[in-house]
C-alpha cells in the first residue's frame, strides 16, 4: 500500500530567453494506492504526471509532503534504506523504443536482472530456480513466446512486443507496484488494448498494484475494476472518484473540458449534450491567485479569481453544507471547484441515450 | 470532381533482397472540398503514399508505376526540376509526420518563411508574411510573436499549427497532414483538428489526413480510406464505413479502439502484427494471416479493390454481408498469453 500526502515539487529554471522561473510541478498531491488496486492520473502535457511517477519510483526527489510505503514513511529513512522500498516500485516508460538497449537480445536484457535477483534470493535463504526458467515464465506471462523472442533484438520486435518485453523486465525484480507512464501512447492503436489487458491481468493474477498515467482518458477504463481516477491540473488534483463515475458525471470544469476533447466516433457515438472547451490556451505566466483554471474556465464565477478552491466531497458546498456523496475519510467523489455541476460531456453510443 | 487522382500507384524501396513495393497498385481520389482520412497500422504505407503525392519519395525509394493527376498541374510523376518544386508547396501543402521537429532550430519562424518564399520565387515577400500572420491569427496563435520565435519556444500543438501555416501560405489547394496529432495530448489534439477543419472550410481545400487512430479523425473527416500492406483495402463516406465496415481489417481496426463509454470487454486488440515490405504476402490477400474470415481462395488470389455499391469500394473475397454480421473482432481480452502477438 502506498499513501501520498501533500507531495510537492518545485523546480527552478534558468532559461536564457525566459529568465529565472519557478515551476510548481506538484502542489500537494494526496492519493492512496491499496494493494492490488489501481489509480489513474489524467491531465494535459506539463501538468506534473511524470514528475509524480518519478517521485514514486525514487528517480526524483520531493520537497514537501509524505510518502508512506507499507506503513513506512520514506523521507525518514536513509537513502540506502529507501532503496529497498523503491525497488518494489517499477516504472514502465512511454517509449518502448528507447527503453531497450538496441545492441542486446531479449535474453541478455532479462538475464542480468534475473541473475542478480537469484543471487539475492539465495543470500536470503529463499529458493531461486534457474534464471532461464524464470525468463521463460515471465515472457509467457506477458504474452510472448519465449523460444521465439529470447534471441531477438529490439528492432526485430513490433512496438507492442517491445512494450511487453519492457514489462517483463520490470517484473524481474518481483515488484508490488507498477507505474505505467503513457505506457501505450507510443504504440499503434491496434496494439494498445493488448497491453492494457496485460496490465489488468497482472493486477488480477499477481496482485500487483498500478499507477496508470495517461493523457488518453479512454485507456484508463481498461486497466481493471475499482480504479480511481485523479484529474491533475498544474500540479494539483482537481477531481477524484471512481473512474467510470468521473467519466460519466464529471463535476469539475477542467475534467469536463478534458473529457469533451475525447474524439467522438461519429456514426457509432453521439457527442455528449454538455460538451465544452477551455476558453483559452494554457499560459503558465498568467498569475492565478484564485482557482488555477480560472483564466480558461467556461463556467468561472465571482469568487474564482480571488479564492483558491480545495478538494471537498461532491454535494457539500464550500462552507461544508449539504448532502455529501463522499465518505468522511475522503474517499468517494471529490472536487476543487466553487461551482461544481455534473455535466454529461463524453460521447454516448448511438441508441444508448434513448434506450 | 477530384483535385487529386491517384491511379495504380506502385512505390518501391530498395532492400537487401531487391526492390520491394511499399505501395502496390493503390488508387485513391482526393475529392474537392472534402477531408479524406487515411488510416492503417504502422508500416502500412501511408506516409510513402502521401510523400509520392509530392513526388518526394525518399531514397532508396522510387515511384515504379501509376499516375498522380493533380488539377491544374498534370501528372506529378512526370514532373521534375522547377515545375515539381513549384507544385510542392504551391499546389500541394504538406505537413510532415513529427513536424513538431521538422523546423530549423537555428532560425526564427519568420526567417524560415522568407526562405520558403525566396525558394518559390515569391515577388512580394511582405504580402507573404502578412498572409502567414493572418493564417496564424486565425488558428489562435499570436502571429507577430510566432514569427519572432524559435522552434523550441513553441509547444507541440503550436508547432503543428506553424506547420499548417507553412503548408498553406503559398495558397496550396491540397493539404496533406501526416499524423498531425500523434504526439499531442487530448486538448491540443482537439484544437489542432478543429483548426484543420476550419482552415479547410475557409480555403475550400482538399485535405488528406493520415493517422493510425480512427477515433482521432472520425470527427472531422468526410471520407475514410483504409490501408494495409501497401493496398487500399476499403474506402467510402466516413459515417457509412464506420457504421458498416465491410472489410475484415476495417472492422478489426474500429473494434480495437479504446472507447470512452460502453462495454470495456467489447473492444479487442488486433492479434498478430502488420507486415512490412519484406514480410507482406506475395500472393493472395495481404491480410489473410490475421483474418478471421479467410477462405481458401484468399491464399491464392489477391482480391481487387472494387466498387460494390455507390461510393464504396473494398478488396475482399468474402461477401460484405458476411463480414458485417460476422464476429466483431478477432482478438480476445482473456489471458495475456491469448492476446499475445505471435513473435
Ligand atoms: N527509406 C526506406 N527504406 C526502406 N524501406 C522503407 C523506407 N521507408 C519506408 N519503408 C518501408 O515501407 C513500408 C511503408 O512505410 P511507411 O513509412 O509509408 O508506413 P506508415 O504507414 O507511414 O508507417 P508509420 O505510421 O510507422 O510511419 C514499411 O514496411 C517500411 O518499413
Ligand atoms: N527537471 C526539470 N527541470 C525543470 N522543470 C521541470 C523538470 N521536470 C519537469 N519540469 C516541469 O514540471 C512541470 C511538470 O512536468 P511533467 O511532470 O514532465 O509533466 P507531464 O508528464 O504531465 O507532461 C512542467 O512545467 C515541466 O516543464
Ligand atoms: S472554481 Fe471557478 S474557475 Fe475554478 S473550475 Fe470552478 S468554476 Fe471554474
Ligand atoms: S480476402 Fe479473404 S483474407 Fe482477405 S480480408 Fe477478405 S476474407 Fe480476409
Ligand atoms: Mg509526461
Ligand atoms: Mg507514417
Amino acid at each position: 500500500m502506498i499513501q501520498a500526502r501533500g507531495i510537492t515539487r518545485t523546480y527552478q529554471t534558468h532559461g536564457s530567453f525566459t529568465g529565472d522561473r519557478t515551476v510548481r510541478a506538484l502542489r500537494g498531491v494526496d492519493f492512496t494506492l491499496p494493494d492490488g488496486g489501481a489509480v489513474s492520473f489524467i491531465g494535459e502535457s506539463g501538468c506534473g504526471k511524470t514528475t509524480l511517477g518519478k517521485i514514486l519510483t525514487g528517480l526524483e526527489t520531493f520537497d514537501g509532503g509524505e510518502l508512506v510505503v507499507d506503513g513506512v514513511e520514506l523521507s525518514k529513512l536513509r537513502p540506502r534504506q529507501r532503496e529497498k522500498y523503491f525497488r518494489r516500485i517499477q516504472m514502465i516508460h512511454q517509449d518502448p523504443y528507447s527503453a531497450l538497449n538496441p545492441t542486446r537480445t531479449v535474453e541478455a536484457t532479462l538475464g542480468d536482472p534475473l541473475r542478480m535477483r537469484a543471487r539475492e534470493k539465495a543470500a536470503a535463504g529463499e529458493q531461486a530456480g534457474s534464471w532461464r526458467e524464470r525468463a521463460a515464465e515471465l515472457l509467457t506471462l506477458v504474452g510472448l513466446e519465449p523460444t521465439a523472442v529470447l534471441p531477438k533484438y529490439p528492432h526485430q520486435l513490433s512496438g507492442g512486443q517491445r512494450q511487453r518485453v519492457v514489462i517483463a523486465r520490470a517484473l524481474t525484480v518481483d515488484p508490488t507496484v507498477l507505474i505505467a507512464d503513457e505506457a501505450v501512447s507510443m504504440i499503434d492503436v491496434s496494439m494498445r488494448l493488448g497491453i492494457l489487458s496485460l496490465l489488468r491481468d497482472l493486477r488480477a493474477r499477481l496482485g500487483i498494484s498500478l499507477v496508470f498515467i495517461t493523457h488518453d482518458v479512454a485507456t484508463a477504463r481498461y486497466v481493471g475494476d475499482g480504479g480511481e481516477l485523479h484529474v491533475i491540473y498544474r500540479g494539483e488534483v482537481v477531481e477524484r472518484g471512481l473512474t467510470d463515475e468521473v467519466i460519466l458525471s464529471p463535476v469539475h470544469p477542467y475534467t469536463q473540458c478534458l473529457l469533451s476533447a475525447v474524439p467522438v466516433m461519429r456514426g457509432l457515438e453521439e457527442p455528449g449534450p454538455d460538451r465544452t472547451a477551455p476558453t483559452a490556451a494554457l499560459d503558465e505566466r498568467t498569475p492565478t491567485p484564485g482557482c488555477l483554471f480560472q483564466p480558461r474556465c467556461p463556467f468561472a464565477g465571482a469568487q474564482c479569481a480571488e479564492k483558491h478552491p480545495v478538494l471537498v466531497p461532491f454535494g457539500l458546498d464550500a462552507a461544508g453544507q449539504g448532502e455529501a456523496a463522499a465518505a468522511e475519510d475522503g474517499s468517494g467523489h471529490v472536487h476543487a471547484c466553487f461551482y461544481p455541476e455534473s455535466r454529461r460531456v463524453v460521447g454516448v453510443e448511438v441508441g444508448a441515450a434513448s434506450a | 470532381m477530384s483535385e487529386v487522382e491517384v491511379r495504380d500507384l506502385t512505390v518501391e524501396y530498395q532492400t537487401s533482397v531487391g526492390w520491394l513495393p511499399a505501395v502496390a497498385g493503390a488508387s485513391l481520389d482526393l475529392r474537392a472540398g472534402q477531408i479524406t482520412g487515411l488510416v492503417g497500422e504502422s508500416g502500412s504505407g501511408k506516409s510513402t503514399l502521401a510523400l509520392s503525392l509530392l513526388n518526394a519519395v525518399p531514397a532508396p525509394g522510387r515511384i515504379a508505376g501509376g499516375t498522380i493527376e493533380v488539377a491544374g498541374v498534370g501528372d506529378l510523376t512526370r514532373l521534375g526540376g522547377k515545375q515539381l518544386r513549384k507544385a510542392r508547396g504551391g499546389a500541394i501543402g504538406y505537413v510532415f509526420q513529427a513536424s513538431q521537429n521538422s523546423l530549423n532550430p537555428l532560425k526564427t519562424i519568420g526567417r524560415q518563411l522568407l526562405d520558403l518564399g525566396r525558394s518559390h520565387e515569391v515577388g512580394d515577400l511582405r504580402a507573404l508574411i502578412a498572409r502567414a500572420k493572418d493564417l496564424a491569427n486565425r488558428m489562435g496563435l499570436d502571429g507577430d510573436r510566432v514569427l519572432d520565435s524559435y522552434q523550441h519556444e513553441l509547444s507541440g500543438g503550436m508547432r503543428q499549427r506553424v506547420g499548417i501555416v507553412f503548408a498553406l501560405v503559398l495558397n496550396a489547394k491540397v493539404l496533406i497532414l501526416d499524423e498531425p496529432t500523434t504526439a499531442l495530448d487530448m486538448l491540443s489534439q482537439a484544437s489542432v483538428l478543429d483548426i484543420v477543419r476550419k482552415v479547410h472550410d475557409e480555403n475550400q481545400l482538399s485535405t488528406l489526413i493520415i493517422t493510425h487512430d480512427i477515433g482521432a479523425i472520425s470527427e472531422i473527416a468526410d471520407r475514410l480510406a483504409v490501408m494495409y500492406g501497401g493496398r487500399i483495402v476499403e474506402d467510402g463516406p466516413l459515417l457509412d464505413v464506420l457504421r458498416r465496415p465491410t472489410h475484415p481489417y476495417t472492422k478489426a481496426l474500429i473494434g480495437a479502439t479504446a472507447r470512452i463509454t460502453g462495454d470495456v470487454d467489447g473492444a479487442r486488440a488486433l492479434p498478430g502484427r502488420p507486415p512490412d515490405l519484406t514480410t507482406v504476402a506475395r500472393a493472395g490477400c495481404v491480410f489473410r494471416d490475421r483474418c478471421p474470415f479467410a477462405v481458401e481462395v484468399c491464399a491464392q488470389t489477391e482480391p481487387e479493390l472494387e466498387t460494390f455499391e455507390s461510393g464504396r469500394r473494398r478488396a475482399c473475397h468474402v461477401e460484405p454481408s458476411t463480414v458485417l454480421t460476422g464476429p466483431v473482432l478477432t482478438g480476445t481480452t482473456g489471458t495475456p498469453a491469448a492476446v499475445g502477438e505471435p513473435a
